[in-house]
């Protein structure tokens, strides 16, 4: 943030593969407009969503992270969403626990039909996340040459 | 590992992608990636020529993979692989890169969309670097189908599968098949009698040689995948020998316990021990054994002494069968969405406002009252019937959002059928709209409105109450704006179509997804509307969602034809992307086991190890091991932090 | 009150009848006042063991290091292994035991209630010793007694008592072959997770305050990671420094492994590891506090442990270690799971 560059707050959003995946394609055919911060990763469920992704985005200088996933019920996989719910619960008390805004962590369930869901959830997303600046607790440090 | 040659192909897609995203940019980024060997841009890639050219590019460059970076993998994910193929390389090893749908035909910033899709094209190379070529998997499979539900939609799906030579199991929870399909009086548009149509169906599926029909029996267990399921069916006991029974009635005349009649919903009584229809398949009589006074001699044993033919035998028991099959259909049907629900019409509770169903069955032939119409409350004719279409249908607010499309016809049906039975009498039609879409339909709500003199009042009703013995109906009539007041002898709702309570339970047995209003989820709304999310489970009728006779016995001939296109290759190939175990990683904690929800990990020896025909490649195993020992090929950890290390580079 | 002789002369017993190959239990230690893990293996040292309220070490470990240790020679157990086991030691054995570390015959577990106490936490306890140093600590009713050079010390338990322990409810080992002790199951000295309420009633401001300032201080020495029962992985996730080489291990293995983290201890790296372990604690972490006793920076791990084991607990109805049959938090869920943070 050297010069007087408005601040583009980065965003890794890991998106399941059949239903919040999918909700983007709609989000796109039906071409609704969202803000272009969030950069999708598709994996095959949020039940594949170790919370090593999570702390590792965050090191890597991500400020904030989106997980997106089927309706509760509504798992291609059947239960993968339930056992997400209960570990994405624990990552965020814990990131929340040592200080981190709570706003830079955000879970949604947005189905295959939900196009316009998935586009507000991330304008909410970055619009939440832009008061809060860049994310510097947890990213590493990389020395200056 | 020698490092990959990968071809980058940046596709256009016209100006869809190129006008919000600097395609020749992201070419040049992509050159600029270590594992890229090659990269090209073209208009339409997904073109004979722009196809022809990455076949091409793949043998002329020596490249072992290949991201192409265009329009969602949904779309063009297969051709592409295909291509891959084609030029002699391993399809797995081809992924596509999605910069249209979630990038360039959601934002208008050119500079930013570029920077976004050169993010997202640099995490699917990053990705690609460690795929690894993969083969589908083969799996053989059980020449078999069991079919769930043995209304209408059941019956058509069986006989078709029984019919092209495969071997069916045919499950119906109640006591006969037939379902709501022979609960209805006739049918529109032809008002053809619905008994005269199905029970000859009913008869052939009995006693068709590769039809195993297991009627008073429920599904309570699934197991395995598309090919090789195991079923557990629970045969409940009707203590009455089918073989035996003669149907000769003398049972129920000795019978001492009266309850209602769930088959006439409730209009009139039955006995512990009964029959639901005279046309019943099985023709044999059931004892109720929540009814009965006891299922022994010394308590009652009436029925038993009274049968000649001895078919009676109180120790039956339940009895759990497995069965083996390669695809399954459900076709479980719908219930009407509960009265209960509606307290200002009544919640069920005022006399003479009867469902849709009971009005079939008050003027079936073979009905509580005969055929005649006659009102519950007092057994007279009634003269004045108002019928109320959209009950608990598009409402958001309160009920259900859906249109649940085939009460517009019925009720245009009752009304015509009433004036039938009772020409003096006068019947009323609340709507908001008519839809009358389907062959013949329309004619038929015109000879309603104008040959049976039908008053259409379009509104809603916004109370019903007794009154002096009538049913008091308070609406409004939109078209004049003046609100109505009929003092009805009668009222038929015509309640909104619901999954019904055995779909609810059997997508929890069979572990399939169900829509926002619990009806069973097709897995493409357009193109798969047959398929259940999970392969080799298919589905038909009402239980996807509202639909008339005919769409259901179409819809019923077109699962079972996917079925028999299903069982009739000997093999199956199965995505690959599976999950795979690091032994020397694992110490046997069993996390992967308890998390799998396909049962398809077990311990061996004190490491996983993953049933390959059972694993659907959820990933549920990875994100759970503690120690990563277990990964989805192809999606490894590995894999994902490398794509989120290029997300934020 | 627990006689020792009575653990002293069970441990005689079954070495003597060959029942077990080995007692884990506590002995006098070589550093003053702590009892110090004892490997007993002959009848006769079986008169060498204590309790004590120093007797703080998790001995679940070394059923790991055991079973490692056997798993190195090519070798399976012939006979079980006794160990002595406090309420949370002997939660620790059921956690590896739903986790198949070894089998419920191979361990022998010599239960032992805490009663109205605990062990001592030593930071506490030295104020109140005019600056001597304490050489021996017994158990009295509800106090703890201490010898030092100025003679003996008597301090009401709850003074000097670990944390942990206060806000013990379940002192005594449900799981066990036989117990001593009373069962003070329920009791509750002060309220569960009293400390960590306090520090939660904090702003986020203050709460990443207290935490950077720990996380910058962490010189990752894994010290936490080598008493945890629970850490037995050959190699951790965020440390490639423990990636184990076998015969087995293939070029592409090693080649493929993921660097979550840099070995650097930084902040942010340390957090990631921090982080992480209590991720991979989370529903596993009996709270036996052996993590933050061996911190040698003071970095209130269980802190973090605590949060997890609250969450666990109030959101899912999770007790760590419950029964041996019980599932595992992170790979089941209930309907009832609270959802309302997703959108």
């Amino acid at each position: 943030m050297s010069e007087q560059q408005a601040y583009e707050p980065k965003v890794v959003a890991f998106l399941c593969k059949w239903c919040s995946s999918a909700g983007s394609d709609l989000a796109g055919v039906s071409r609704i407009q969202y803000p272009p911060n969030a950069t999708p990763i598709t994996i095959p469920c949020t039940g594949a969503m170790s919370p090593m992704y999570i702390l590792s985005a965050f090191n890597k200088g991500a400020d904030g992270v989106l997980v997106s996933g089927c309706h509760i019920g509504d798992c291609h996989y059947i239960e993968g969403n339930y056992l997400a719910r209960r570990k994405m619960h624990l990552t965020m008390e814990l990131l929340k626990f040592i200080g981190v805004e709570p706003d830079r962590f955000r879970m949604s369930w947005v189905s295959a039909a939900e196009g316009a869901k998935f586009a507000r959830v991330v304008t909410d997303f970055i619009n939440d996340l832009e008061p809060l600046g860049p994310q510097d607790k947890l990213k590493k440090v990389v020395a200056n040459d | 590992m020698t490092k990959k040659r990968t071809g980058v192909f940046v596709c256009h897609c016209g100006t869809n992608i190129a006008a919000t995203v600097d395609v020749a940019k992201v070419a040049r980024e992509m050159a600029d990636e270590n594992t890229v060997a090659f990269t090209q841009e073209y208009v339409y890639m997904c073109s004979e020529p722009g196809q022809e050219s990455v076949v091409q590019a793949i043998k002329d460059n020596e490249l072992d993979s290949v991201v192409v970076t265009c329009c969602s993998p949904n779309l063009h994910e297969k051709t592409f692989r295909d291509n891959a193929k084609r030029a002699g390389i391993n399809n797995f090893t081809c992924e596509i890169a999605n910069i249209r749908e979630q990038c360039s035909w959601v934002h208008n910033d050119k500079a930013k969309g570029t920077e976004k899709a050169i993010k997202i094209s640099r995490s699917v190379v990053r990705r690609v670097n460690r795929n690894k070529p993969l083969e589908a998997i083969a799996v053989n499979v059980t020449r078999k189908a069991m079919v769930i539900g043995g209304g209408i939609a059941g019956i058509q799906a069986a006989l078709d599968i029984a019919n092209a030579g495969i071997e069916v199991i045919l499950v119906e929870k109640q006591a006969t098949i037939g379902g709501r399909m022979l609960q209805l009086s006739e049918t529109f548009p032809t008002l053809d009698c619905s008994q005269c149509v199905l029970s000859p169906k009913m008869v052939e599926v009995k006693r068709h040689p590769m039809v195993k029909l297991m009627t008073y029996s429920e599904v309570q267990e699934l197991n395995g995948s598309v090919g090789n399921f195991q079923v557990k069916v629970l045969k409940k006991p009707t203590f009455v020998d089918p073989d035996k029974c003669k149907i000769c009635d003398h049972c129920t005349e000795v019978c001492p316990v009266v309850v209602p009649n769930e088959y006439e919903l409730n209009l009139n009584a039955r006995r512990a021990i009964y029959i639901p229809y005279a046309q019943a398949i099985p023709a044999s009589f059931t004892l109720d054994e929540n009814a009965c006074l006891g299922l022994n001699p010394v308590v009652c044993g009436k029925c038993k002494d009274v049968c000649e033919a001895g078919a009676i035998n109180y120790d039956m028991r339940p009895e759990t069968v497995t069965e083996n099959v390669g695809a399954v259909v459900v076709a479980t049907g719908f219930d009407l969405y509960g009265q209960e629900n509606m307290p200002e019409l009544g919640g069920g509770k005022l006399e003479d406002v009867l469902d849709g169903l009971q009005f079939e069955r008050l003027i079936s032939a073979s009905g509580a009252t005969k055929g005649h119409v006659l009102r519950p409350s007092d057994h007279k004719e009634p003269k004045e019937v108002v019928f109320i279409q959209c009950v608990g249908s598009r409402d958001p607010a309160k009920h259900c959002a859906y249109c649940s499309k085939i009460c517009c016809m019925y009720t245009a049906k009752h009304a015509r059928l009433y004036k039938k039975h009772v020409p003096d009498g006068r019947a009323y039609v609340f709507y908001i709209d008519i839809r009358s879409g389907g062959k013949g339909y329309e004619e038929f709500v015109q000879r309603t409105m104008e040959d049976d003199d039908t008053l259409y009042l379009r509104g809603r009703v916004s109370k019903l109450y007794r009154h002096n013995g009538k049913v008091r109906v308070l609406g409004t009539d939109t078209l004049t704006g003046q609100n109505v007041e009929i003092d009805a002898d009668m009222v038929v709702l015509a309640q909104a179509m619901v999954p019904s309570k055995g779909t609810t339970e059997i997508a929890k047995v069979l572990k399939i997804g169900r829509d926002k209003d619990g009806f069973l989820a097709e897995a493409h709304p357009k193109l798969r509307p047959v398929e259940s999310v999970t392969a080799g489970i298919y589905l038909a009728g009402a239980a996807q969602a509202p639909k008339d006779i005919p769409e259901t016995v179409a819809q019923a001939g077109a699962a079972a034809s996917k079925v028999i296109a299903l069982l009739s290759q000997t093999t199956l190939s199965r995505s690959p992307l599976i999950a795979r175990v690091r032994p020397s990683h694992c110490t046997g904690c069993g996390m992967c086991v308890d998390a799998c929800p396909f049962i398809a990990i077990r311990l061996e020896g004190g490491k996983a190890v993953v049933n390959e025909a059972l694993c659907e490649g959820c990933g549920s195993c990875s994100a759970t091991c503690l120690r990563a020992a277990i990964d989805v090929k192809n999606v490894t950890q590995l894999q994902i932090h490398e794509m989120i290390e290029a997300c934020l580079a | 009150m627990i006689n020792i002789q009575d653990i002293r002369d069970t441990a005689k017993d079954m070495l003597a009848k060959g029942e077990v190959r080995a007692v884990i239990g506590y002995r006098r230690g070589s550093r003053g006042m702590p009892a110090e893990p004892a490997f007993i293996t002959n009848p006769e040292q079986a008169e060498e063991l204590v309790w004590d309220p120093t007797c703080f070490h998790n001995l679940s470990l070394y059923l790991v290091e055991d079973r490692k240790f056997l798993a190195h020679l090519n070798k399976t157990s012939d006979a079980p292994i006794a160990i002595i086991a406090k309420g949370c030691d002997a939660r620790s054995i059921v956690v590896l035991l739903q986790e198949h570390y070894f089998k419920r015959e191979d361990v022998y577990i010599i239960g032992v209630s805490c009663e109205g106490t605990g062990v001592v936490d030593e930071r506490k306890l030295a104020p109140h010793l005019n600056g001597f140093q304490a050489t021996k600590a017994v158990f009295d009713g509800d106090d703890f007694v201490f010898t030092t050079a100025e003679g003996e010390k008597r301090l009401p338990a709850r003074e000097v008592m670990a944390d942990r322990c206060l806000e013990c409810r379940n002192p005594f080992p449900k799981e066990n072959n036989v117990v001593f002790g009373e069962d003070r199951t329920g009791r509750e000295l002060a309220e569960p997770f009293a400390a960590l309420a306090r520090f939660e009633a904090q702003g986020t401001g203050e709460r990443w305050d207290f935490w950077s300032h720990h996380f910058d201080r962490c010189i990752r020495c894994f010290a936490c990671r080598s008493v945890c029962p629970m850490c037995y992985c050959d190699e951790c996730v965020v440390d490639s420094i423990t990636f184990p080489v076998t015969p087995a291990t293939t070029a592409e293995e090693k080649a493929n492994r993921i660097r979550w983290i840099e070995r650097s201890a930084t902040r942010s790296e340390n957090i990631t590891y921090l982080m992480t372990r209590a991720m991979h604690l989370a529903g596993r972490c009996t709270d036996c506090g052996e993590c933050e006793r061996a911190c040698p920076v003071n970095v209130p791990i269980r802190l973090l442990n605590n949060k997890m084991e609250r969450e666990a607990r109030e959101k899912f109805g999770f007790e760590p270690g419950a029964s041996v049959g019980g599932p595992s938090l992170v790979a089941s869920f209930l309907d009832s799971d609270p959802g309302d943070f997703i959108r």
